[in-house]
């Protein structure tokens, strides 16, 4: 048979139409069914060719594939399948999410620690109906919330008027031996994943408070122990130090610094199997040094730092002349312990002052390993040991099973520690956080000229500046107080109204409010440049109880500035020095008329302005 | 003897190129350039469609390229070559008229590999694409066999296109579908018209086909693929034949 040309031509046109119409198809098919490999499952990626510090070892080159949310594969043979996304890791590094050992989580600090790398942070005391909140989502989710996951001590164990009750949140005390057993059933009770004590007799921080005894800590750790919970102590001088590793307590949530390291220290605490905290960015803190200052110049910082933050790196704690506490002496106790084979944790103590959630853990690597720490045991103080000493099996390292906490570095901080600041990528549960840099409304504070507020004359609750007037509760803590607000028709001096605040303080929180706040920037919580003003006045009048006028400022950080006023049966003026505060006005963020004692309240407020 | 005849047509048709580099030069520094501006200059390393851009573009504009070489080089170099009666011209020497299209195929295979190899290389130095050294070897195969189809259709183009206009036909031709097949941005970006034309486009398979390589395209089994390419081989064939036996009829009768 003679093959003619025309039926080359045809032949060929029936292949092309086979073909396509098979290609056609099978797209058809791939994109109904939603397994498009072309566009990549969001879940699954491979970091590749990159320098991988695993916890404890360094491996150059390698690559990381996650697949739902965990670490599937680690090494150079990780295999880039069909539908994969592929993150290119030369010349980067990538360690495990970050651990902060030691913090006070409230408000936004978790979403604010996972911006700059912190995947878990372990808490040293805060409202526990908060942390168990925050517990059970954090669960619920499998830790993908764009926030850091916690581990809490709930409420720490202290003595009456010892120190953690100085922050405005009542919290039970502990008063003798006896009730060790009771004390820490009840923090197991409220969800305690460990338990926290407060030993400092004679403390050499500057913390002139009562402190439990060592019959009552030796009762508390044994009590904890009996419970199988971890026992982690707050000490303040070398003396309350070895008093508690010698009670067998699970690890010290700081180092001293009131004294050099006794030269047995460090092999005392690897004997009784203690691990610690030293938490060097607080103790540089508390001697008077805003050694936090300098991450507010870091360019890959800065953006992603909120004015509020910003101002409390720039801050320290007084110290008090004739104060002993040496930095040196609390990095020189490090190096011992760190020789001696006790584990060293990187905690930051956020958010007091000099520290920021997140930020701050990045000079706390810096200080471990200028403390004496090779770079790989500094990275270790904030990944892998953290999660063996607290029992945190699924992160930490980075090896296949474990959760897809990570953080790609650009810069290998196992020869410069800094870099860590170079945050290129923060995945937490496989998932890539949005780094946002923080918005620019909440940075730059906005200058404000009129000295009136609000006289409450019109026809509805209005300002002279900034975004007005809101109820604010506990209810954002965990609480169930309610307030509402009103205009009333007569105000003080003969005006044409007032405010009216009423409502119910109910216990349920630990730190009950209820009441009415005016924002003076344009954004809620932004800060307002107040400082051409000395002083908030205006007049009360109310059923007889006390009030709390509460400023917030950036350099306040998250606990507001509090003076009480009485509402009584007459119109009264009143008038608070904002200096009375500790602020100067130049980043107000808000002013909080509220009450706090149990039961129902009113007052009224009138003609609120600056002078 | 047979093997040196066409060992030596090889190698004028090369030095002609090197004489005349017209064709070269576009054929070379056009892809080279696209792929330094869109897959290089735009972001090289950013994630897409399972891959990063640089590794994405690296694979269609080297398609683009070795297509452009096959098709310029078969289309345009026998439109202008009939058109100066040098094929009559050779038809009266012993060469072997195989000889006469096996030089261009060397040609096309040639300057199909210097172009995947500058625009690997500048994938590598300058998009940070990393291939493993089975994906390279595979990558380049598929390209180079891939460019045997449109060796076939710019050989059917040659025996229809007028020796003047056939710069034009096969621009009008090539550019469109190229953009329409996904070369020039990700076929994913297309708008669905464009797409359902570029499925029924050859370069469109030839391209997939490559970036099944790399982990990435549309996602269609191969033999579709090689099924479409292969036919458009056939077909292109079939038309050339049937152009070259118009011409062997108007000069021989």
């Amino acid at each position: 048979m003679r093959i003619r040309p025309v039926a080359v031509v045809l032949l060929g046109v029936v292949c092309v139409v086979g073909g396509a119409v098979g290609a056609v198809r099978a797209r058809a098919s791939a994109e109904q069914s939603g397994v498009r490999p072309a566009a990549g499952a969001a879940d699954t990626f491979v970091i590749r060719d990159v320098r991988l510090f695993d916890g404890s070892e360094v491996t150059e080159r390698t690559g990381v594939l996650v697949r739902d949310g965990k670490i599937a594969e680690v090494g150079t043979r990780v295999r880039v399948e069909d539908g994969m996304q592929v993150i290119e890791g030369a010349g980067r590094t990538l360690v495990p999410g970050l651990i902060d050992a030691h913090v006070h989580a409230f408000g936004d600090a978790l979403a604010r620690a996972l911006v700059f790398g912190v995947t878990t942070e372990i808490d040293m005391f805060t409202d526990h109906q908060q942390a168990a909140q925050w517990r059970r989502e954090q669960k619920a989710s499998g830790g993908a919330l764009g926030r850091a996951d916690i581990l809490s001590a709930g409420t720490m164990v202290t003595a009456p008027k010892g120190h953690g009750t100085q922050f405005g949140m009542p919290i039970p005390t502990i008063a003798s031996a006896a009730e060790a057993a009771a004390f820490v059933e009840a923090r197991i009770a409220e969800g305690s994943d460990f338990i926290k004590v407060v030993y400092n007799p004679r403390d050499g921080f500057g913390i002139t408070m009562p402190s439990i005894d060592e019959a009552t800590l030796r009762a508390v750790i044994a009590a904890a122990k009996a419970r199988g919970k971890l026992v982690v102590v707050h000490i303040g001088s070398v003396a309350a130090a070895e008093t508690a590793i010698a009670a067998g307590t699970s690890g010290l949530v700081h180092i001293f610094g009131n004294q050099p390291p006794p030269s047995d220290f460090g092999s005392r605490a690897k004997a009784a199997g203690a691990f610690v905290i030293p938490t060097l960015s607080v103790i540089e803190s508390a001697t008077g040094t805003a050694g936090g200052a300098a991450l507010t110049e870091v360019p890959a910082l800065a953006p992603y730092l909120t004015s509020a933050e910003r101002g409390t790196l720039r801050t320290s704690f007084p110290n008090g002349p004739g104060s002993t506490l040496r930095v040196q002496h609390a990095m020189d106790a490090t190096r011992q312990l760190f020789a001696a084979g006790v584990p060293i944790l990187a905690g930051s103590d956020a958010p007091n002052a000099g520290t920021a959630h997140g930020a701050t853990i990045h000079r706390e690597l810096e200080l471990l390993v200028a403390a004496g720490l090779p770079a790989a045991a500094a990275l270790a103080a904030a990944t892998s040991t953290p999660a063996r000493a607290f029992g945190l099996a699924d992160r930490g390292r980075i090896a296949p099973g474990l959760r897809a906490d990570l953080v790609l570095i650009g810069g290998n901080p196992l020869t410069d520690i800094t870099a860590t600041r170079q945050i290129e990528a923060v995945w937490k549960a496989g998932i890539r956080l949005d780094r946002q840099p923080a918005s620019t409304t909440a940075n730059a504070s906005q200058a404000i000229a009129s000295s009136a507020i609000s006289d409450f004359d019109g026809a509805s609750i209005t300002a002279a500046f900034g975004a007005g007037w809101q109820i604010s509760t506990d209810t954002m803590m965990g609480g169930a107080s309610e307030a509402k607000m009103e205009l009333l028709k007569a105000g003080a001096a003969g005006s044409a109204g007032a405010l009216g605040i009423t409502g119910t303080i109910k216990s349920g929180s630990s730190f009950p409010w209820a009441g009415a706040m005016f924002f003076p920037a344009s954004v809620p919580m932004a800060p307002a440049d107040v400082s051409k003003f000395t002083e908030i006045v205006f007049h009360a009048r109310g059923d007889g109880r006390e009030y709390q006028l509460m400023v917030f400022a950036a350099e306040l950080g998250n606990t507001p500035g509090v003076q009480a006023f009485t509402a009584g049966g007459e119109w009264r003026e009143h008038v608070f020095k904002l200096k009375s505060f500790g602020i100067d006005g130049a980043n107000l963020r808000g002013i909080l008329f509220s009450a706090s004692a149990p039961g129902t309240f009113s007052v009224a407020i009138d003609q609120v302005r600056l002078r | 003897m047979n093997v040196r005849c066409y060992a030596l047509e090889a190698k004028y048709e090369f030095l002609k190129h090197l004489r005349m580099p017209a064709y070269a030069i576009p054929s070379i520094v056009f892809p080279v350039m696209f792929y330094l501006l869109f897959g290089v200059m735009f972001g090289g390393a950013r994630p897409t469609a399972g891959t990063t851009v640089g590794t994405y573009m690296m694979a269609t504009y080297s398609t683009f390229g070795v297509i452009g070489a096959a098709l310029f080089g078969f289309g345009v170099g026998i439109a202008v070559e009939r058109g100066q009666g040098w094929m009559t011209l050779k038809r009266a020497t012993p060469m072997p008229p195989m000889a006469y299209f096996a030089a261009k195929v060397a040609m096309a295979v040639l300057f199909g590999t210097i172009i995947i190899t500058l625009i690997s290389a500048t994938g590598v130095m300058l998009a940070g694409v990393r291939l493993s050294a089975g994906q390279w070897l595979a990558l380049s195969a598929t390209l180079i066999a891939g460019a045997v189809p449109f060796c076939a259709i710019g050989l059917a183009l040659g025996y229809f296109a007028g020796p003047n206009s056939s710069v034009a036909i096969v621009n009008m031709i090539f550019m469109p579908t190229a953009f329409a097949s996904g070369l020039w941005i990700p076929f994913e970006m297309l708008p669905p018209v464009v797409k359902s034309i570029g499925e029924l486009l050859p370069p469109y398979h030839l391209a997939q086909l490559a970036l099944r390589v790399i982990g990435s395209g549309m996602g269609a089994p191969a033999w579709t693929h090689v099924l479409a390419l292969v036919g458009f081989t056939l077909a292109g064939l079939g038309l050339a034949w049937i152009g070259y036996r118009r011409d062997e009829d108007q000069t021989w009768g």
